[in-house]
């Protein structure tokens, strides 16, 4: 039997040998900050950015495809921003040139004239010219390469045309005046005509899994369910970045990843308001919130199949009797992470206002529009994922609050993908209440598919021919001046008719670990964490 | 002994069919739609269809499965719907550090088991038995993740002696890293399985001291410890066998938590994000393996019973 207990002990020692050996086909290289702990990596401040180090990023799962003309999740849209450098972004309202060093409207409004920088380069070292940067749209615009962004580069159902003026100007000519295109180039990164050309599907193509970009990080290496490391590129166009690598964890479980933050094994994490205060406590981390220029909001179903939600003044009256400070504070904790939200837009968006008329707090008022509306015994039901903290909490609030002024909600609990099912399925009639949120980008005309009748998105069935009508003529409106009225108008209708009742303007909590520098140069975006990670450096 | 391994072979391919059917209709029938994976609000109703059709998911159910085992008798595992990757590349890519786990799990939980359940079952309502009764009712009641993180929290950041998580440290490629990541998630799934074997074990125990060889080396003046760890132990190990091939359900289900909570990078976690995604030749793939560890489990741990004890005479 002793034979048989030191075999057993082999046999462990065995099996995680195997496991130990297998998966390394990779190069090895030795990352001394990955597993010290925040006491060991504890260094002085300096003033003046260093080089080396290594970033580490926790992510909650594996990225699904690195190709930033498919990529649709977090994960691998936060990887790509490293990896693939943007034409230009925009942040409040300011432009800042990336791959791109102009880009010019022409008088018409009907051409957009794009110069790129001199002397860019892929990280494989072939040179980045307007070749590269026309393959990108064709691709995007050829149906058979499914990308995505395809329907954001129709205008009217015709589509942008991209056209090689030299090897450093592109000219995008417009079916028709759209000022929102410029939004629509925000989200183009490059990718290599080099490496895709004569790729049948490039979604599935291999050379996805070794991308070739042109951001401040390249690709070194992948590990299924572990990590993805990113190393620095030396000819990035914006300067030599200053951390050696960059490596994004993944991390499935919330409660592990915090843990793992507080032992120096991820530096920087998204945090739920929740678990704020512990990881301040460690008094080794830099809590950031900032907006994601995301609206959360409840959704009323105005195609119900019993039509309750069809009256405006019924839907009036259900935000008369709802709180947005009781709502912040039962879903987001603190008006630290969660603004108040009256209009549609979201801050961030261009001609974005908050002074509209809103619903807000009064249960008597509330009652009285009931009853003006013929409304008595009114039975919703509210749709919640199972499991979401937030929608939970908000449903019991809403519950009670709503029973205040005589209206019976049922809750019918289901599992997330049932619930998205239910949800983004313009025929589902057999609910009233759902929460829910979107990011639409600074483009007021982004909008347009949630508050016109009969659009893709426009899940609470909300139909204002006056609205159509000011979103179309946003649509086409070259004058920002012309423009900045007629959304205002928009965003005033919106929010009499109360098609939706808009909580907060939520944010995003990012833990980053004290031993990082240029936070504020990276800048904070989102969705990606960090529009420019050439600019951390390790203190 | 050949023909019986041949035919308890031959006898897992009608099983894995019907799991097969069984698993395929209970997606087909669970709420959810994989393309939602790929819905961003300003996408169009038509590109959502031309994704639906692209992944095979505008045809009915029946002409989805039959495409799906045509694929299997090939060898085809499919493609995962998400990330477009093949279902068997990722599974055997997977597959090291779920064997690994598993089976250093399963090695310590009997290397702990047998001393423990020989001894709580020799010193009947003692001391020494209460203990380990009341490790063995903890080890029975605690969940899976909470136990994870509370030794996570103990190990990893109260006492810095293990990583929290992942198999390796960033970029080492060294059996003893994955030995230190190792640690913490093979002994929280021993731990669940620890229980119940020591609870066997004692109870086969407090059976086997009351047999008449037993009585009969007391009479010899044998010593309590050479008759419970030379002769009781034998006898007492044998149904253990059993259990451990009974086990390999439960060793998947255990598998799919602690992999989750320690990213530990098995099938155990890629099937988890396969379901929330609703991935189904992922979770089809996943599935059948399973199926088939379980009835290759069984099918040695019978072999490997005819061996220890030569009486039994195995029959297909």
């Amino acid at each position: 039997m002793r034979k048989g207990i030191s075999g057993v002990v082999i046999l462990v020692l065995l099996t995680l040998m195997i496991s130990a050996c297998s998966n390394g086909n990779n190069a090895a290289s030795t990352n001394a900050g990955a597993s010290q702990t925040p006491a060991e990596t504890q260094q002085p401040a300096a003033s003046e950015p260093k080089d080396g180090g290594s970033l580490i990023i926790g992510v909650a799962s594996d990225p699904v495809v690195l190709n930033p003309n498919y990529a649709g999740d977090r994960v691998s849209l936060t990887i790509d921003q490293a990896l693939y450098a943007p034409l230009f972004q925009v942040n409040n309202g300011e432009k800042t040139f990336y791959l791109a060093e102009s880009l010019t409207p022409s008088e018409d409004n009907l051409t957009y004239t794009l110069k790129l920088k001199d002397g860019l380069t892929w990280h494989d070292g072939e040179k980045l010219t307007a070749d590269d940067i026309v393959f990108t749209i064709d691709s995007i615009l050829d149906e058979k390469q499914n990308s995505f962004l395809r329907a954001n580069f129709l205008i009217g159902d015709k589509a942008i045309k991209a056209v090689k003026v030299d090897d450093l100007t592109v000219e995008f000519q417009l079916p028709q005046v759209s000022p929102a295109f410029e939004a629509t180039l925000v989200q183009v990164f490059p990718i290599p005509k080099h490496i895709f050309e004569n790729e049948t599907d490039i979604e599935k193509s291999t050379k996805n899994a070794s991308p070739v970009g042109s951001g401040p990080f390249k690709f070194k290496e992948y590990k299924a369910g572990e990590y993805l490391t990113l190393e620095r590129f030396d000819n990035y166009f914006g300067g030599k970045p200053h951390l050696d690598s960059v490596t994004y964890r993944i991390a499935k479980d919330t409660n592990a990843a915090n843990l793992a933050l507080q032992n120096g094994e991820i530096n920087v994490q998204y945090l739920d308001p929740k678990d704020v205060a512990t990881i301040q406590a460690t008094n080794n981390f830099e809590i950031l919130p900032y907006s994601e220029g995301r609206l959360a909001y409840l959704m009323f179903n105005a195609n119900s199949d019993t039509g309750a939600l069809a009256k405006k003044e019924v839907r009036q009256a259900l935000s008369l009797a709802l709180s947005r400070d009781e709502l912040i504070q039962t879903a987001y904790t603190s008006s630290e992470y969660a603004d108040p939200a009256k209009s549609f837009l979201t801050p961030d968006a261009l001609y974005f206002t908050n002074e509209v008329t809103s619903f807000d707090n009064d249960a008597a008022k509330a009652k009285e529009l009931l009853a003006s509306a013929g409304e008595s015994n009114l039975k919703l039901r509210y749709i919640v994922q199972s499991g979401n903290k937030a929608q939970e909490a908000i449903s019991l609030y809403v519950q009670q609050k709503l029973k205040a002024v005589g209206v019976e909600v049922e809750l019918q609990n289901m599992d997330s993908s049932a619930w998205v099912q239910k949800f983004i399925d313009l025929k589902s009639t057999d609910y009233e209440l759902a929460l829910t949120g979107y990011i639409m980008g600074y483009d007021p005309d982004a909008y347009r598919i949630l508050f016109t009748t009969d659009s893709s998105s426009n899940y609470s069935h909300y139909s204002n021919s006056e609205v159509d009508k000011l979103m179309n003529d946003g649509a086409g409106e070259a004058d920002p001046a012309k423009r900045a009225e007629i959304y205002k108008k928009a965003q005033e209708l919106v929010a009499e008719d109360a098609p939706i009742y808009p909580i907060a303007y939520t944010k995003t909590v990012v833990a980053v670990s004290k031993n990082y520098g240029g936070i504020d140069e990276a800048v904070l975006k989102p969705v990606v964490i960090f529009e420019d990670l050439s600019k951390i450096y390790q203190k | 002994m050949r023909q019986l391994i041949v035919r308890r072979l031959l006898q897992t391919l009608p099983m894995l069919f019907f799991v097969s059917v069984v698993c395929f209709t209970m997606i087909k029938l669970a709420p959810g739609d994989p393309v939602l994976s790929f819905v961003t609000p300003n996408m169009h109703a038509d590109d959502i269809e031309r994704i639906r059709h692209n992944l095979g998911l505008d045809k009915p159910a029946y002409i989805q499965y039959f495409i799906w085992i045509k694929e299997m008798v090939q060898g085809n595992f499919g493609y995962s719907l998400i990330n477009h990757q093949p279902v068997l590349g990722q599974i055997l890519e997977r597959l090291p550090a779920t064997a690994g786990l598993m089976g250093s799990a399963i090695a310590l939980a009997v290397i702990l088991a047998i001393p423990l359940g020989l001894v709580a079952g020799a010193n009947r309502n003692r001391w020494a038995d209460k203990l380990i009764n009341f490790i063995s009712y903890v080890g029975i009641s605690i969940p899976l993740f909470w136990l994870a993180i509370l030794l996570m929290y103990l190990f990893a950041i109260k006492l810095h002696l293990l990583p929290s998580m992942g198999m390796r440290t960033i970029g080492v490629e060294s059996p003893l890293d994955v030995l230190k990541h190792g640690i913490l998630p093979c002994s929280v799934l021993a731990f669940g399985f620890l229980a119940g074997y020591v609870r066997y074990i004692r109870s086969s125990t407090i059976g086997q001291l009351k047999e008449e060889y037993v009585q009969i080396q007391y009479a010899f003046g044998s010593k309590k410890s050479t008759i419970l760890f030379r002769h009781v132990m034998k006898h007492v190990l044998l149904p253990v066998i059993t259990l451990l091939g009974m086990s390999m359900g439960d060793l998947v289900a255990g598998a799919i938590v602690t992999e989750t909570v320690f990213s530990w990078p098995g099938i155990g976690s890629l099937g988890m994000t396969a379901v929330k995604g609703m991935d189904y030749p992922v979770i089809m793939g996943i599935t059948l393996f399973s199926s088939l560890m379980l009835i290759l489990g069984n099918m040695v741990a019978d072999i490997l019973y005819s061996f220890v004890d030569p009486r039994i005479k195995l029959k297909g």
